[in-house]
């Protein structure tokens, strides 16, 4: 083994790779492509932002109650989530037009308030017509949610106001204040029992609901984050995949691979210059992918020279490299062009790379694949990763999944060499 | 002329002439021996004062040496028993058809296949052991090249491969491309190389490392005249350098140009070997008769089985072997003009090597 030899290989390899322009595509155009849209369309820079609803109103009452359509055209307008208004509220003379407009995908919602609203919310039941639009599956459960939680919040309200205008009433003329009830608390006040009593029939369940998210996925960046890292986990999968699986057939379809045999240069070598020049493309695509996905899409990816712990990173993206290099090799075996590797490469790359964790995580998917995703080596690697950089775990449990992570390397690399030797030698007797 | 041979090995003898043009003997003795009225005896004395004043300090160097190779492909056996000798400053022509199993020979002396019987040896290396590489510049049939680097890149990346790097194989490299004329297509991506200007390149690729031992399969095939007498130049100085040089060809007139010595091989098989003159005297007809047609006979086949003879159809040229042409040729002629053919030209000439090859296996080399 000479340096000379496989800096060779390595030179020849990061030349060929920049002067092929598919190439160039799939390992840095196609992942920053990626990266952009997931930033800016799948997580748009709203994301995590309240949403605020395009609200169509038409108003048919036109009581005199002191609760009526056009109070509650104003607690529309005004009523907030988080600091944004949760309604853009249109008039509408009809409700025609207003369901015209929602079929036209102008509204997200609408309401028909019919006449006497004022009339039943304050002595009665009031009514009213929602309707609820969207163009997809997604925004209609998102519009629908909505509107039923705020129409359930300000149903809530209502009712607990007209209990404590109902109590005034009661205090005043309908029972006696000092009269008492044995209720399951002991002896209690007949007023304070009924006002908690009708407060029950209102609202039997007040349940509060915390929102826990973990703090890496708590905003926008973070997510970008956990994307912009899938976006170099599968641009390493498919990338590692074709370097190994056309490692052998190129130089056979060259007919360079006997030619380099009858020189010093060993099959050792070439399979080092190779693997090395294959590590230095997917580093650069790396650097790439994040520097766009940093600085161009705004990803929250923290990485500290100084924190023993940041430098696992590097290494467990070597060993993802070393990984799918390695299946690579293997998948070799069943290359018989570069054209076949390149689609073998590609395909399985962009199928594990959605079905195994890569791409979404796991939680999302459902049962076999996440069995996929527990099980595929590149996957625990790139965990690791995403475990230090957004979740910012301790060392000691980085270290222990690296170390997993190194032997299984090892493993996958040993049988890819058998196999990078296996197909050397049936084309040579070719 | 007879071939004169020096040496006592009854494998490696060596034609006195090609000696001499190896080792680059003063145009006066040549020209003595040519114009003497005895240069036989002449040459019979160089020969003697080779052996007793250089030849003692200096053999032929055996560079190459093939011993009983056997080579099988599952349950085909692809090489029979091939030896062979390669001696420094001599050219070897490997001659035979496709699949007669040159390139699996080639393939097993540069070292990348491994025989299953028999020795190869490069200057007592094993072909397999680095230094044995370091020795040869093999160049495959395919040049090897890849076709996103420029030549330049292409001569580095090989120049690299046997272990050198730095200025001197740049100047090296500048060097070789003058010598292949490729001076001014260097720095062109080689994707955008002619076949000829490829083949050229993956011949200066061979000599990067000044390699003391050529192994060239089918170095020409797919070029034009032209280019090939430039291929044939090169080999040619290669070989007045000292070089040992080993061609696998299915050319006729390449290897009767070029090789001092030829082995014919047929299915896997070394069937005959011997300069191409003595191979021709050995093995060949007395005479050739060729034969342009203005119209062919009806059945030409026919016409030509019933002459009893040998015979090559090379496309509107027939060569029918004789041993008495003064018989022959009148009857041949009465059998073409009974079938309605009439002849253009008819030419008695001496057999080649293809003849040879006819005359051995009773097929062409295709």
């Amino acid at each position: 083994m000479k340096w000379c030899r496989i800096k060779a290989f390595i030179v020849s390899g990061i030349k060929t790779t920049f002067r092929e322009k598919s190439a160039v595509f799939w390992i840095f155009i196609w992942p920053i492509i990626l990266t952009l849209m997931v930033a800016y369309v799948f997580i748009p820079p709203s994301a995590g932002q309240p949403v605020t609803l395009e609200l169509g109103v038409v108003n048919n009452d036109h009581s005199g109650s002191p609760f009526n359509g056009t109070i509650f055209i104003d607690v529309l307008k005004e009523i907030e989530y988080n600091g944004t208004k949760l309604f853009n509220v249109k008039i509408y003379d009809n409700e025609t037009k207003l369901v015209d407009d929602l079929r036209k995908g102008r509204l997200d919602a609408g309401i028909v308030i019919p006449n006497g609203f004022g009339e039943n919310i304050t002595y009665a039941q009031a009514k009213l017509v929602v309707y609820v639009s969207g163009n997809s599956i997604y925004s209609i459960q998102i519009n629908r949610a909505i509107m039923s939680e705020f129409l359930h919040s300000f149903s809530i309200n209502v009712g607990l106001k007209k209990i404590e205008m109902t109590m005034k009433y009661m205090n005043m003329s309908y029972v006696p204040a000092n009269m008492t009830t044995q209720t399951p608390w002991g002896n209690k006040s007949l007023i304070e029992f009924l006002e908690e009593y009708f407060k029950g029939l209102v609202l039997p369940v007040n349940s509060t609901i915390i929102e826990e998210t973990p703090e890496a996925l708590s905003n926008r960046p973070s997510i970008v984050g956990w994307y912009v890292l899938g976006a170099l986990g599968m641009m390493m999968l498919y990338s590692g995949f074709l370097v190994g699986a056309a490692a052998v057939v190129e130089e056979k379809e060259r007919g360079s691979l006997e030619r380099i045999l009858s020189t010093p240069a060993s099959e050792i070598d070439m399979l080092i210059g190779k693997t090395v020049s294959g590590l230095i493309v997917l580093t650069l695509s790396s650097i790439a992918i994040i520097v766009t996905g940093v600085f161009a899409a705004g990803a929250r990816i923290t990485w500290n020279p100084f924190e023993i712990t940041d430098w696992l990173v590097p290494l467990n993206l070597i060993l993802i490299g070393l990984m799918t290099i390695g299946m690579g090799f293997i998948l070799s075996l069943l290359s018989k062009t570069s054209s076949g590797a390149t689609s073998m490469a590609t395909i399985l790359g962009l199928f594990l790379a959605f079905t195994a964790g890569i791409w979404f995580p796991r939680e999302w998917m459902p049962g076999p694949m996440r069995l996929l995703a527990d099980i595929f080596p590149v996957t625990w690697a790139l965990d690791t990763i995403r475990n230090i950089v957004i979740y910012n775990i301790g060392f000691s449990e980085a270290i222990a999944s690296t170390i997993r992570n190194i032997i299984v390397t090892i493993i996958i690399f040993a049988v890819g060499i058998i196999a990078y030797k296996k197909v050397v030698r049936k084309y040579i007797e070719q | 002329m007879h071939p004169i041979y020096f040496g006592k090995r009854s494998k490696k003898k060596i034609q006195l002439h090609d000696y001499i043009r190896s080792k680059s003997i003063p145009m006066s003795v040549i020209l003595i021996s040519t114009f003497n009225h005895y240069n036989r005896i002449f040459l019979y004395l160089i020969d003697s004062v080779w052996f007793s004043i250089v030849k003692v300090g200096s053999a032929l160097e055996e560079l190459l040496v093939v011993d009983s190779v056997w080579k099988r492909f599952g349950d085909k056996v692809v090489l029979k028993d091939v030896s062979l000798v390669v001696h420094s400053g001599e050219v070897v022509g490997l001659l035979g058809p496709n699949g007669a199993g040159k390139t699996t020979l080639l393939r097993i002396i540069s070292g990348v296949l491994k025989p299953d019987q028999g020795t190869v040896s490069i200057k007592g290396f094993n072909p397999i052991d680095s230094r044995a590489r370091k020795l040869i510049g093999f160049c495959p049939q395919e040049p090897g090249l890849i076709p996103d680097l420029t030549g330049f890149e292409n001569m580095l990346f090989y120049a690299r491969l046997q272990g050198l790097d730095g200025k001197s194989v740049v100047n090296r490299i500048k060097e070789l491309s003058g010598i292949v004329s490729l001076t001014d297509d260097i720095d062109r991506l080689v994707r955008k190389y002619s076949g000829g200007m490829k083949k050229k390149l993956g011949l200066a690729i061979t000599l990067i490392h000044d390699p003391e031992i050529l192994i060239l399969d089918e170095p020409t095939t797919g070029m034009d005249p032209g280019v090939r007498r430039e291929v044939w130049r090169i080999i040619e100085e290669e070989r007045k350098r000292g070089k040992g040089i080993l061609i696998a060809t299915h050319y006729m007139e390449e290897a009767d140009a070029l090789s001092d010595r030829v082995y014919i091989i047929d299915q896997g098989r070394i069937i005959a070997s011997g300069s191409p003159e003595e191979l021709k005297s050995k093995y060949g007809p007395t005479a050739v008769i060729t034969i342009e047609f203005y119209r062919q006979p009806r059945d030409l086949g026919d016409v030509l089985r019933k002459t009893g003879l040998k015979y090559i159809v090379d496309g509107d040229i027939v060569r029918i072997h004789s041993s008495d042409p003064d018989r022959d040729v009148p009857r041949i002629v009465a059998l073409i003009h009974g079938a309605g053919g009439t002849i253009r030209s008819l030419k008695v000439v001496k057999p080649t090597l293809e003849d040879v090859f006819l005359r051995l296996t009773g097929r062409r080399i295709e």
